[in-house]
């Protein structure tokens, strides 16, 4: 890795679930759901016409999207998609985490945060390297975006 | 820990009333400090999922299954069931019940149902046997702890009834809605993670919804007289609840000028239903309908701007409503005649008045061979409809009534390709487009025309879709010539 192709930005935000992770972000302009008709409970695939990155998984990704839309079962689709198909998210974060997104977080165990002292639609961009780093919930949180070139 | 809590809630969270109480505290108490909760509320209705409770939910093959079948919550139940003394917290007066499933437990072999029909040409379907075996082991379960797993997602329209005031926990984003909106009890529309603690517990912690502040209208929907005096049928007050969400953009809104004296139970319940997809606070201030909002003023709760914003529902939205939910997935759209394969209504669960419009309208026909008539509703209605004859005129005809299922809960993708669905729910149109099996496609529309489509095979618009769907100056210039068009039937897509 050469560091002068690579650029950091560090963001503060709330920590709505807690926990670490490190990963590729993938990033939606609109309203997003983890619910089974959205994004399927077995592969991860983006389901819905017309949303970004259809047919791409979010299996292993830092999902970053404004905040919820459709079904209160994206709690338990999130829930499901990480703990037992595994192909879950690595965290996921928000201009504003909706509750019942909380409680998937809290009960698939990976880490959730709002609340960023910049927008994350426009800061993070696809493909990013994001770190986060939620330690309590309700408590600050850190998140490290690096991109190369 | 920040969040006060009373000497029930404190007791449990010691542990002072069993293992399964107390697990389930702690869940809450973590949630409630995510959401900045300062205390809890008791509750007086859970509406949750029915678990599938596999022994070896691991096993590469059972996974598979579920896979395709568990939307997700199963699992949360196993710590709880492993605890020798859960039991739901019934000795409140809170009751907990569950959505539908994917089967009506006594027809599991039966076929021409959602669970295990034929399309001639297309493909069949079955629902899987261990997945069955373990639903009903779930289901057993839940009658053990008290549970009335009602498998419906109307329980607030006959089994349990919130009152003004009052607290639920509904996981059901249309039951949330209504129970806001017409009942003036408060619910968020709960995660189905949370709503698996409530009800061991009976309680959760206060938050967005259940707040004053949280309850506020922030613009006014208005409809134009136009759409006050002509909406008519099932999928019209479906359309119209669509347009006044998109109107509002996901913010709460006030809404003027309904039709209430034509709003039946089953058009109120669809209405709310279909806006229900399109906001996240699940709240629509219906000025005359809406308990804690008698007037604008109580909407804005004391708070109403000098100028709010103000949005219009004209007659031409509701026409582009039908065409976008006609175009979405894609379907064959109004302007054409399309063979269907399934005609489908009852998502949320038919109402009584519901069912007893598609009895009548199909009495004394019959369903096209190879066409599926469904209609899907809640247990109480079920059995009325069988008391009073109405299931007698759907099953003479050739069509089936169920109840504890909804179509879209069995593993919907895994049916045959190519179907043409035609219902007049628009949270199957909105919320499967995308989900179905491979080439799906939906057609949106009324009662009346979704009969005939049925019966002929054929889904065909109707004259009224013919008048209405032309633009509103050649609509309003052949006014000139024969009197204004009375209404009388229903528009269909």
């Amino acid at each position: 890795m050469v560091a002068s192709t690579e650029s950091k930005i560090v963001l503060t935000g709330t920590a709505r679930s807690k926990g670490k992770a490190a990963a590729e972000a993938m990033v939606f302009s609109h309203r997003f759901g983890w619910a089974f008709n959205h994004v399927g409970n077995e592969d991860g695939k983006i389901l819905t016409a017309g949303w970004d990155h259809h047919g791409e998984t979010v299996a292993g990704k830092i999902v970053v999207y404004p905040t919820v839309t459709g079904s209160t079962s994206g709690a338990i689709s999130l829930y499901y998609k990480v703990k037992q198909s595994n192909h879950g998210p690595a965290g996921f974060i928000c201009r504003e985490v909706f509750p019942f997104d909380i409680s998937g977080a809290i009960a698939a165990e990976i880490p959730a945060v709002d609340k960023l002292d910049q927008d994350p639609i426009t800061t993070i961009k696809n493909g990013d390297m994001v770190e986060i780093d939620a330690p309590a919930v309700g408590e600050k949180a850190t998140v490290t975006i690096t991109r190369k070139g | 820990m920040k969040m006060k809590l009373t000497e029930r809630q404190q007791e449990m969270y010691d542990g002072k009333q069993g293992e399964a109480k107390k697990f389930c505290m702690d869940k809450l108490v973590d949630f409630g400090l995510a959401v900045e909760a300062t205390e809890m509320v008791d509750l007086v209705l859970v509406l949750c999922g029915c678990p599938i409770w596999s022994k070896n939910p691991r096993d590469p093959k059972t996974l598979e299954k579920l896979s395709a079948y568990d939307l997700g919550h199963s699992r949360l139940y196993d710590p709880i069931f492993a605890m020798k003394d859960a039991h739901v917290a019934d000795e409140t007066g809170c009751q907990c019940g569950n959505d539908p499933y994917f089967v009506q437990f006594d027809k599991v072999n039966e076929k021409g149902y959602p669970w295990n029909f034929e399309i001639p040409g297309k493909g069949s379907f079955k629902i899987d046997d261990e997945m069955f075996t373990d639903l009903k082991a779930g289901y057993d379960k839940l009658l053990e702890h008290g549970h009335l797993p009602w498998l419906s997602c109307n329980p607030y329209l006959n089994t349990r009834i919130p009152k003004m005031g009052e607290y639920a926990a509904s996981s059901e984003s249309s039951a949330a809605c209504y129970i806001n909106s017409v009942l003036g009890a408060r619910t968020n529309r709960e995660s189905p993670v949370n709503t698996v603690y409530c009800a061991y517990t009976g309680c959760l912690p206060k938050y967005g919804s259940y707040l004053d502040e949280n309850r506020a209208a922030k613009c006014i929907v208005e409809l134009d007289d136009e759409v006050c005096d002509n909406v008519k049928g099932m999928a019209d007050f479906g359309a119209l609840g669509a347009c006044i969400a998109a109107k509002a953009e996901n913010r709460m809104m006030a809404v003027l000028n309904l039709p209430i004296t034509r709003m039946s139970s089953g058009a109120t319940k669809n209405l709310i239903s279909c806006a229900s997809p399109g906001m996240n606070d699940p709240l629509l201030h219906l000025i005359g309908i809406t308990p804690e909002s008698p007037t604008l003023e109580a909407a804005f709760k004391g708070k109403m701007p000098k100028n709010p914003e103000r949005y219009i529902v004209t007659m031409d939205d509701i026409v582009e409503m039908y065409r976008y939910l006609n175009a979405l997935a894609p379907a064959p759209g109004p302007d054409s005649a399309k063979p269907v394969d399934i005609v489908l209504v009852g998502c949320p669960h038919a109402t009584f008045d519901e069912v007893r419009e598609v009895a009548r309208l199909v009495k004394g026909k019959k369903v096209k061979e190879g066409v599926r008539l469904w209609v899907q509703t809640d247990t109480p209605t079920y059995f009325m409809a069988q008391h009073y004859g109405d299931t007698k005129s759907i099953e003479d005809a050739g069509g089936k009534i169920y109840h504890q299922t909804c179509m879209c809960m069995t593993p919907f993708r895994h049916y045959p390709k190519n179907l043409v669905i035609a219902t007049s729910s628009f949270k199957y149109v909105k919320l499967c487009a995308g989900f179905g099996s491979e080439g799906t496609t939906w057609i949106y529309a009324n009662p009346e025309a979704l009969v005939n489509a049925a019966v002929t095979g054929v889904f065909k618009p109707t004259t009224r879709w013919d008048y209405w769907s032309q633009p509103r100056e050649k609509r309003l210039a052949s006014e000139k010539d024969k009197p204004l068009y009375d209404g009388s039937l229903p528009m269909v897509s």
